[in-house]
């Protein structure tokens, strides 16, 4: 009998399905094409080509190595083909019965190594790095009043809508509107502090750690949970094990601890399914700019928990998924989470 | 230079170009396999599927060839019609029993020949199919919506090459469908008016972005598309229910559909696309604030990270521009 799965925050159903089952191992198909460069292309995320690319925004580079030229360790620069621009204003305004405004944010790259080296190949000290970049500079983000929301992610293969050069690299955007999916968020977390007085992410971690069935890894201050309404095979969740609704102001001293657990969960579920597509997704509070306002904004402090989400692309998402909101999942969370978490790996 | 526009229906923001530079986008061919080995959805392979449901058919009996539409179940179902609708809650998690129906509509005997392909007369003989399926199952007191979709193309999440559209009656109105009902009934509270009508009515007058228009039926690339050449079909006299749809309107329904993806598949090179068809739940009465129709969305690139986290779309062709491309190009007569 298929199962019906709600996911506890948002609301969200999905069907676990044992008729389409398959065993963990088979899912290995959706493996990450190789690299196709154009004859005479060079890529524009390598040391010695920055040339090709805009102005950089920051960068962490040797002693004495001035901007936009080679010896620096990690880079982030605008994007060639932004979503949303930094310069002009909102000016919202109406087309009928419509609502418009010009896409005012950010839309940053930040480059994870000067080699032409994909995530696999990034080093601790690489990744470390870079997630201290990222930081940096969504607590730079925040000084600008009209970006109310930092969407931090990972397009990797295809298949997750990457490019086709393979430079390990993550994108961050800065959005003038609080996201319609974070809304979704934040209203479920808030629904359930109100009736509850706690933090709905804590109460899943105590009791996903408890039941252990569905923790995929564990560190000292996270944790790696295969969701319980996974909507995606392998889908896995990594949440600081203390309560925290802001990224940015993590206590950098965990940094080596969340890369070794990022990696070590990375790396396994490459030994269950092979070189697997994915996109990498962080959920945190928005910028509290509107001191006054009321709904989500009054407890999200208390209420929402930020986290980091693996969504492996591994099935198609077809009419059915766009039209309902329901997503079909062919493997139960709990053998994906144990045919990864049996995985042996050193990383 | 980008701009955002908010769908006033489900208030999702979409990027689109603010110039039709994008005017040549370019989009990778979707590659179909043409194979009708071991089909079994052809003529003499019958027996492959679970016992038909209901068929169209001048002679013969019961999983028999001759049949022009035929409706199984699905073999590999994701919801059983079979079994008790329960619910149970395991501390912060809550869980159903996966009751429903799942059907599949061959909607024709030929491998080779798409929605896009087929005559009117044969476009018409689906939805028929539609509507009787839609109708019977609303009876089973378990169910609560009638979702029926057509995935064309692997990218689409088709896994069956023969040209098919499927039907899933579940045990509750998904989040999607609640999230645009509650949009819909709040534009009416305010306006009194059904947002789809004034959807319809803008449309009409500005006249930019109209590829199929009759007595009945609309279909346009709509202003607040989410992706490229992305194409709604809408009743113009309001009704929420589509299984309501009376004789007539099915031949002008099954034409504008028809019409609308012969112009996608000409002009876009047969790409892999998805409908829905959107429709109010299972309540037996119809409701002024909520509009049927039918959402078409060619699957022309890859929802990535961006889409997934933000809930926001990104769409590089302007939909004026969509629409005049899609009217460019020529489509049979019947």
């Amino acid at each position: 009998m298929p199962e019906l799965r709600r996911d506890p925050v948002i609301g969200r159903w999905v069907i676990i399905s044992t008729e389409r089952s398959k065993r963990p191992d088979q899912f290995a198909s959706a493996l990450v094409e190789k690299e196709e460069l154009a004859p005479g292309e060079r890529c524009p995320f390598c040391e010695g080509n920055e040339d090709m690319t805009l102005p950089e925004i920051y960068a962490i580079r040797r002693p004495g190595e001035p901007p936009n030229g080679p010896g620096w360790e990690s880079r982030v620069i605008p994007s060639i083909s932004p979503l949303l621009q930094i310069e002009g204003n909102l000016d919202r305004h109406g087309h009928g019965m419509y609502d418009l405004m010009n896409a005012r944010g950010a839309h940053e790259i930040v480059v994870e190594a000067p080699r032409h080296i994909e995530e696999a190949e990034l080093s601790r000290e690489q990744v470390g790095r870079s997630v201290n970049v990222i930081l940096d500079r969504i607590q730079d983000l925040e000084k600008d009043r009209d970006i109310k929301y930092v969407l931090v992610f990972k397009n990797y293969g295809k298949a997750a809508g990457g490019g086709h050069i393979r430079h390990a690299r993550t994108q961050i955007i800065g959005t003038p509107v609080n996201l319609k999916r974070i809304k979704e968020e934040l209203e479920g977390t808030k629904a359930y502090f109100d009736y509850k007085d706690r933090c709905v992410f804590c109460d899943m971690i105590k009791q996903e750690l408890q039941a252990g069935k569905r923790v995929v890894a564990e560190s000292k201050y996270f944790v790696a949970l295969a969701a319980f309404a996974s909507r995606f095979p392998f889908e896995t969740w990594i949440l600081p094990k203390e309560h925290s609704c802001d990224f940015y102001k993590v206590d950098r001293k965990k940094i080596p601890d969340f890369t070794e657990l990022t990696m070590t969960v990375i790396a396994k579920m490459r030994k269950v399914i092979g070189n697997f597509p994915f996109n990498f997704i962080l959920h945190t509070a928005p910028f509290r700019r509107d001191s006054g306002k009321r709904g989500y904004w009054e407890t999200i402090e208390s209420d929402y928990h930020w986290h980091f989400e693996i969504l492996p692309m591994l099935t198609r998402v077809a009419g059915f998924e766009w039209g309902s909101g329901f997503y079909i999942n062919p493997l139960p969370p709990e053998d994906a989470c144990k045919a990864v978490r049996d995985a042996q790996v050193t990383i | 230079m980008n701009e955002l526009i908010r769908d006033p229906i489900t208030a999702r923001w979409i990027i689109v170009p603010m110039d039709s530079s994008a005017d040549t986008v370019h989009f990778a061919t979707e590659i179909h396999s043409k194979n009708k080995d071991n089909c079994p959805f052809c003529y003499g392979s019958e027996t492959m599927t679970p016992p038909e449901i209901v068929a169209h058919r001048k002679s013969g009996g019961a999983n028999t060839p001759n049949w022009s539409v035929r409706v199984v179940p699905n073999k590999f179902p994701a919801l059983r019609i079979e079994g008790e609708f329960e619910r149970q809650g395991i501390g912060v998690f809550d869980m159903m029993s996966g009751v429903g129906a799942h059907e599949v509509i061959i909607d024709t005997p030929d491998h080779f020949r798409d929605m896009a392909d087929l005559t009117h007369a044969e476009a018409e003989e689906v939805v028929w199919a539609y509507r009787a399926r839609s109708l019977d199952l609303r009876k089973d007191k378990r169910f609560k919506y009638i979702l029926i979709f057509k995935n064309y193309g692997r990218s689409a999440g088709a896994s069956l090459e023969h040209p098919h559209s499927q039907l899933i009656a579940l045990p509750i109105v998904p989040k999607r469908v609640h999230e645009e009902m509650e949009g819909a009934a709040k534009y009416y509270d305010y306006k009194e008016r059904c947002v789809f009508c004034d959807i319809v009515r803008e449309e009409l007058e500005e006249n930019e972005r109209i590829i199929y228009n009759d007595d009945r039926f609309i279909a346009f690339c709509p202003y607040v598309s989410r992706f490229a050449y992305e194409v709604w079909i809408l009743p113009k006299k309001h009704s929420s229910d589509f299984a309501n749809i009376d004789r007539d309107c099915v031949a002008c329904f099954a034409k504008a559909l028809r019409d609308s993806l012969a112009r996608i598949k000409g002009f876009l090179k047969d790409p892999a696309y998805n409908f829905i068809i959107h429709t109010s739940p299972i309540n037996g009465h119809e409701r002024e604030d909520y509009h049927w129709h039918v959402e078409i969305m060619p699957k022309l690139s890859k929802v990535a990270g961006f889409e997934w986290g933000s809930g926001f779309y990104v769409n590089p062709v302007l939909p004026y521009i969509a629409a005049k491309n899609l009217m460019s190009v020529a489509i049979p007569e019947k």
